[in-house]
C-alpha cells in the first residue's frame, strides 16, 4: 500500500528537479509540492538487508522475516527514511544509499524446544554505513517470540535518535472511542495498526481520551446514571476511577507534561469554562470566566499557555491564555467555526478542526497566528479531532471518507497519510501518546 | 386528583384532553398572568366523563394497579421533545408550545424526576457538540422551571452527536438529532 504514494512522491520530486533550473515556472509550483520536494531531498536513503537466520530452523526464518518487515515499516512510518529492504526493493539506482541494517538471529537452542516452552530468539541488529560496512550501532536482544514487534520498533527508534536527534514513534500508542448509538469503548492501537485492544466495557459512552505523560494513566469523559463525568484508566490493570463529577460537562480533559495537573472543560457555574485540576479532581484554579463555551483546552509543552475554543464573539474561535488566566488573545480569525485545537509537544504548531459548508477540516497554524496552512482536502469529507504524535511531524485524527469515521494518521511535512484502523464501526477521538 | 390508576389507553385520552384544555386556556387567557396552571382541574372534569364512554367497556371492571410514572419512560405519558434548528439553541413557538404541555403534565406527576438530555446533529466537532447539547438542554431546563416545574425535579447532560435518533447524512435525519429529549434518570 505505501508503495504508490511513495512512487508518487519520487515522480513529483523528479518534475521538480526537471522545471526548477526555470525560475518564471518553477514560481508557479504550489505549496505543496514545494513541500514533497524539500522533504524528500531530507529524507535519508537506508537498505534493510535480509537477517542471517545462524540456527533455528523455520521458526528463526520466520522472526527474521517479521524483525525486517516490522523494521522495514517503522523506518518508513517515520517519515524521514526512503527505505529498501527485500520485501520492498527500490527501484534500480533510485536511492542513494547512507546506511545500512543487517543482522543476525538464533534460534532457540534444542533444550527449550523439547520443554515446549517460549524460547528466546537472541537476536542481534546493527546499523552500519553503506556502503562501506562501518559499524555505527549494534544492539542484541533475547525476544520471545511475542516480543519481535517490540524488538523491532526498539531498535527503529535507536536508528532514528542516532541518525536524526529525535526521538522514534516506534513504541507510541493510540486510545480512541469505537462504537455507536448507546455505546462507544475505548481501545488502544500500536501506532502502526497492530495489537488492537479494547479497555472498557461498561455499556455506556467513553469518549475524548487522554494519556498521562507516562503513558501509565488515560483521562476519558464517560457517563454514570446519564450524568458526565471525567475518569481515569489504569493502562497496567484497567482499574477505572473517577477523577471529577460535577454538574455538567466535565470534558476534554490535557494532561499537564508533568502530570501534576490536567487541564478540562467544566460546567459547574453554568456555561463550559477552563479550569485546572488535580488527578485526584481537586480545582486548583479557574482559568476562563466567561458567559459563553470554553472547551477543548491543549497546553502548550512548556506548561504555561493553554489553548483553547470558545465562542465568546458568537462563532467558536481558538484563544491561547495563560494557566493563571491572563493575557487571553484570538488566535484564528479566518473560518466561522474552529475547534479541537493540538498543540505541538515540538512547540511551533497548532493543529485544528474548521467547519466550511458542513465539512470539517484540519489546519495547521503557528502559535503567533501565522502560516494558516489546510491539512486536509474536501474530497476527504470530514477530518475530526487532530492529536500530535510525540515527534510533532504526525498527528492521527478520524475521517469519514471511506463512510463510518476511521482514524489516519497523516505526516503533516510530506502529507503522507495512511489508514491506522478499519471495519464498519466508528472510531472517533483519537489521542496519541507521548512516549 | 391525581391521574395514577388509569390504564394507559384512558392516560391517553387524559392528556389529549390536557392539551386541548391547554389551547383553550391559552386562547382565552391572554392578558392574565399566572392563571393557566391553576386553570386545567375545572375544565379537565366534565370532559372526562364525557369522552371515558367509549372506553369503558374495553376497561377490565377489577381494581386497576397503580401505574409507578417514575418507572416509565417521560414519553410514555405523554412528555414529548423539543427539536432545534441548525446551530441553535433558543426555543421557537413550537418547542414552546411542546414545554407548555410538558409542564402541565410533569405538574400533575409531583413525584418524577426528569433528565433532559441535548442532542446535536453529526456537524461540527465531538466537543462543541457536546456543549451545543448542554445549552439546549439547559434552555429547555430554564424554561421549565419559568412555568413552576422547581429545579431539583430537572437533571440536565448533553451527549452532543454520540446518540442519534436518525441515521444518515442529510437535512431529514439531521432534525430529528438536533433536539432536547426527556428520558428518566
Amino acid at each position: 500500500m505505501p508503495t504508490l504514494p511513495r512512487f508518487l512522491c519520487l515522480v513529483v520530486c523528479l518534475l521538480f528537479v526537471a522545471i526548477r533550473p526555470l525560475p518564471g515556472v518553477a514560481q508557479g509550483v504550489p505549496d505543496v509540492t514545494l513541500g514533497v520536494t524539500k522533504t524528500a531531498f531530507a529524507k535519508i536513503d537506508i537498505l534493510v538487508g535480509t537477517l542471517d537466520v545462524l540456527s533455528g530452523g523455520l521458526a528463526a526464518v520466520e522472526a527474521a522475516a517479521a524483525l525486517e518487515r516490522t523494521l522495514t515499516r517503522d523506518l518508513e512510518y517515520s517519515g524521514l527514511f526512503r527505505v529498501s529492504s527485500g520485501e520492498q526493493p527500490a527501484p534500480e539506482g533510485d536511492l542513494n544509499f547512507e546506511f545500512a541494517i543487517r543482522g543476525s538471529v538464533e534460534g532457540p537452542l534444542r533444550d527449550a524446544q523439547q520443554t515446549g516452552r517460549d524460547a528466546p530468539t537472541t537476536v542481534s541488529l546493527d546499523l552500519v554505513t553503506h556502503p562501506g560496512g562501518q559499524l555505527i550501532l549494534n544492539k542484541q536482544y533475547r525476544p520471545l517470540p511475542d516480543q519481535l514487534r517490540t524488538t523491532a520498533h526498539h531498535f527503529a527508534n535507536q536508528v532514528v535518535e542516532m541518525l536524526t536527534g529525535e526521538p522514534g514513534i516506534a513504541l507510541t500508542r493510540i486510545v480512541f472511542s469505537r462504537g455507536s448509538a448507546d455505546r462507544r469503548d475505548l481501545w488502544v492501537v500500536d501506532y502502526d495498526g497492530e495489537s488492537l485492544l479494547r479497555l472498557t466495557a461498561n455499556r455506556t459512552l467513553n469518549l475524548c481520551p487522554a494519556w498521562s505523560p507516562d503513558g501509565s494513566e488515560i483521562a476519558f469523559t464517560s457517563y454514570q446514571n446519564g450524568l458526565q463525568g471525567l475518569f481515569s484508566l489504569k493502562t497496567a490493570t484497567g482499574e477505572v476511577r473517577r477523577i471529577i463529577a460535577q454538574e455538567g460537562l466535565n470534558l476534554g480533559a490535557d494532561w499537564h507534561h508533568t502530570g501534576r495537573e490536567l487541564a478540562v472543560s467544566l460546567s459547574r457555574s453554568g456555561d463550559p469554562d477552563i479550569y485546572r485540576v488535580s488527578p485526584q479532581g481537586e480545582i486548583l484554579h479557574r482559568v476562563t470566566a466567561m458567559p459563553s463555551i470554553e472547551i477543548s483546552p491543549s497546553w502548550d509543552p512548556s506548561g504555561r499557555d493553554i489553548v483553547f475554543t470558545s465562542d465568546r464573539t458568537g462563532t467558536p474561535q481558538l484563544y491561547v491564555i495563560d494557566s493563571e488566566g491572563a493575557g487571553p488573545r484570538r488566535l484564528t480569525f479566518e473560518g466561522r467555526y474552529n475547534d479541537s485545537a493540538s498543540w505541538s509537544p515540538t512547540g511551533d504548531n497548532i493543529v485544528y478542526a474548521t467547519r466550511e459548508t458542513d465539512i470539517t477540516q484540519l489546519v495547521l497554524i503557528r502559535p503567533t497566528g501565522e502560516e494558516r496552512r489546510l491539512l486536509t482536502d474536501w474530497r476527504w469529507r470530514n477530518c475530526e479531532d487532530p492529536s500530535w504524535a510525540p515527534d510533532g511531524r504526525h498527528i492521527v485524527f478520524a475521517s469519514d471518507r471511506t463512510g463510518a469515521f476511521k482514524l489516519y494518521v497523516m505526516d503533516v511535512v510530506d502529507g503522507d497519510v495512511r489508514q491506522l484502523t478499519f471495519g464498519d464501526e466508528p472510531d472517533i477521538t483519537p489521542a496519541w501518546s507521548h512516549n | 386528583m391525581k391521574v395514577m390508576g388509569m390504564n394507559p389507553r384512558t392516560v391517553l385520552c387524559f392528556l389529549g384532553l390536557v392539551i386541548l384544555a391547554g389551547s383553550m386556556v391559552f386562547a382565552t387567557g391572554c392578558g392574565k398572568k399566572p392563571e393557566p396552571q391553576t386553570e386545567p382541574e375545572v375544565v379537565v372534569e366534565p370532559v372526562t366523563e364525557r369522552i371515558q364512554e367509549p372506553v369503558v367497556p374495553e376497561v377490565p371492571a377489577e381494581p386497576q394497579p397503580l401505574v409507578d410514572y417514575t418507572r416509565m419512560q417521560p414519553s410514555e405519558y405523554g412528555i414529548e421533545d423539543v427539536y432545534f434548528a441548525f446551530d441553535r439553541y433558543d426555543l421557537d413557538d413550537r418547542a414552546l408550545g411542546v414545554l407548555t404541555r410538558n409542564a402541565r403534565i410533569l405538574k400533575d406527576h409531583p413525584e418524577v424526576i426528569i433528565l433532559i438530555e441535548g442532542h446535536c446533529d453529526e456537524r461540527g466537532t465531538v466537543e462543541y457538540n457536546l456543549a451545543l447539547g448542554e445549552r439546549r438542554a439547559k434552555a429547555v431546563r430554564d424554561h421549565l422551571i419559568r412555568l413552576g416545574i422547581p429545579t431539583d425535579r430537572l437533571r440536565v447532560t448533553s451527549y452532543g452527536e454520540n446518540r442519534p435518533f436518525a441515521v444518515g447524512s442529510n437535512e431529514q435525519a439531521w432534525a430529528q438529532n438536533r433536539r432536547a429529549h426527556f428520558a428518566r434518570p
